[in-house]
């Protein structure tokens, strides 16, 4: 039954139709990426997306093909790092923490110090080094604030360091002044519960 | 004005401060007819009942398992903008609606270019596409550095905890 449940997902992959998006020859090399995934246990929403985002900008198939096998590449060693209870978007998450220079044994750590889900705390230390800061800095002030903060916080957080970045700061130290300051204050963590609000930017 | 001396109005006070008689009969007259009423009859479901309801609940935990997200809340709403005063048409696109510029295609007022779209918690790339031909990365919002097609693109992050 489990062969025959495997076998029929596989041909659902085969015939998703956002797939038809790419030319056959592109299709059936993603396709392929994909039921290994699948095999490996991995998510293939995020490879369907990699691809498609290729398609709608016009990438070359091969280029498109390469970044859907790197994706699954990176899922794997995502997931070898939180462990294989780790949900797709923290895999997607640890993918864009690893790429953006954390090692694994952060990850790792990083699992040991908050509860899940991972995602924003992943995501931040990603997007902090996208903002210009180191990757062990990065790393370092998110492992500090894990534990006790908050999604909300985290985010705070980063668009804290962005703006003080943004208005002349050095990004290592716009960091670790904020994280001193969170610390002093307790301010992350403090509250709890979540509140409505309305609609947010990014 | 009130006057005591009233003949009614002393002959109305008389009869309201007479002490009222109940009936001693009537506290057993209660009581009998509470246990007149038949006790409401327990209904014990049959075992199959219990059955196809385990059924049920196995067949829900087995199409929806439960995880660590599954106490994370529901899709949060987004509102993505964009300053583009010379364009004509902007789309939103990104990981949320399969890279499909049909699917969110933004209003503008006065050439701010807005829509809000319901994103579940995940980290997802958008970028937006400005007269169907221009790529522009969000200038709110992180930037995906890991872009391998070329072109700008940008990261939304929705948490699950106090997001």
């Amino acid at each position: 039954m489990i062969i025959v449940a495997v076998l029929l997902c596989a041909q659902v992959a085969a015939q998703d139709p956002r797939l038809e998006r790419l030319d056959p020859d592109t299709r059936s090399a993603v396709v392929a990426l994909m039921d290994s995934a699948r095999g490996d246990g991995l998510p293939v929403e995020p490879l369907i997306q990699r691809a498609l985002e290729g398609a709608t900008k016009s990438a070359p198939g091969a280029r498109i093909v390469a970044a859907v096998r790197r994706l699954a590449l990176d899922l794997g060693a995502a997931r070898t790092a939180l462990g294989t209870d780790a949900s797709s978007p923290e895999l997607e998450a640890g993918v864009a923490a690893l790429r953006a220079g954390a090692t694994p044994q952060v990850l790792t750590q990083l699992r040991t110090v908050r509860r899940p889900p991972l995602t924003m705390a992943l995501s931040v230390l990603a997007d902090l080094v996208a903002s210009g800061v180191r990757a062990d800095s990065a790393a370092a002030a998110v492992l500090t604030l894990a534990p006790k903060a908050r999604d909300a916080d985290l985010v705070e957080f980063r668009r804290a360091v962005e703006r003080d970045i943004a208005l002349g700061a050095p990004p290592g130290a716009a960091t670790s002044i904020r994280v001193n300051a969170g610390a002093l204050d307790n301010a992350y963590g403090a509250s709890s519960g979540n509140t409505p609000r309305p609609p947010s930017r990014p | 004005m009130f006057e005591p001396e009233d003949d009614v109005v002393a002959r109305v006070i008389q009869q309201l401060r007479r002490p009222v008689t109940i009936d001693p009969e009537l506290d057993a007259r209660v009581m009998r007819e509470i246990a007149a009423v038949p006790p409401a009859q327990r209904r014990v479901w049959p075992w199959w009942s219990l059955l196809a309801a385990a059924a049920v609940l196995g067949a829900l935990l087995i199409t929806r398992p439960w995880t660590w997200d599954a106490g994370r809340s529901g899709p949060d709403a987004f509102q993505f903008v964009l300053v583009a005063p010379q364009a004509a048409s902007v789309s939103l696109v990104g990981d949320f609606n399969d890279w499909d510029p049909k699917r969110a295609p933004m209003q503008t007022a006065q050439g701010v270019w807005a829509t809000v779209v319901n994103l579940a918690p995940g980290r997802y790339r958008y970028a937006f596409l400005v007269n169907g031909v221009e790529w522009r990365a969000d200038p709110g919002a992180p930037a995906a550095k890991d872009d391998e097609f070329g072109t700008p693109s940008s990261v939304v992050t929705v948490g699950g905890r106090g997001s």
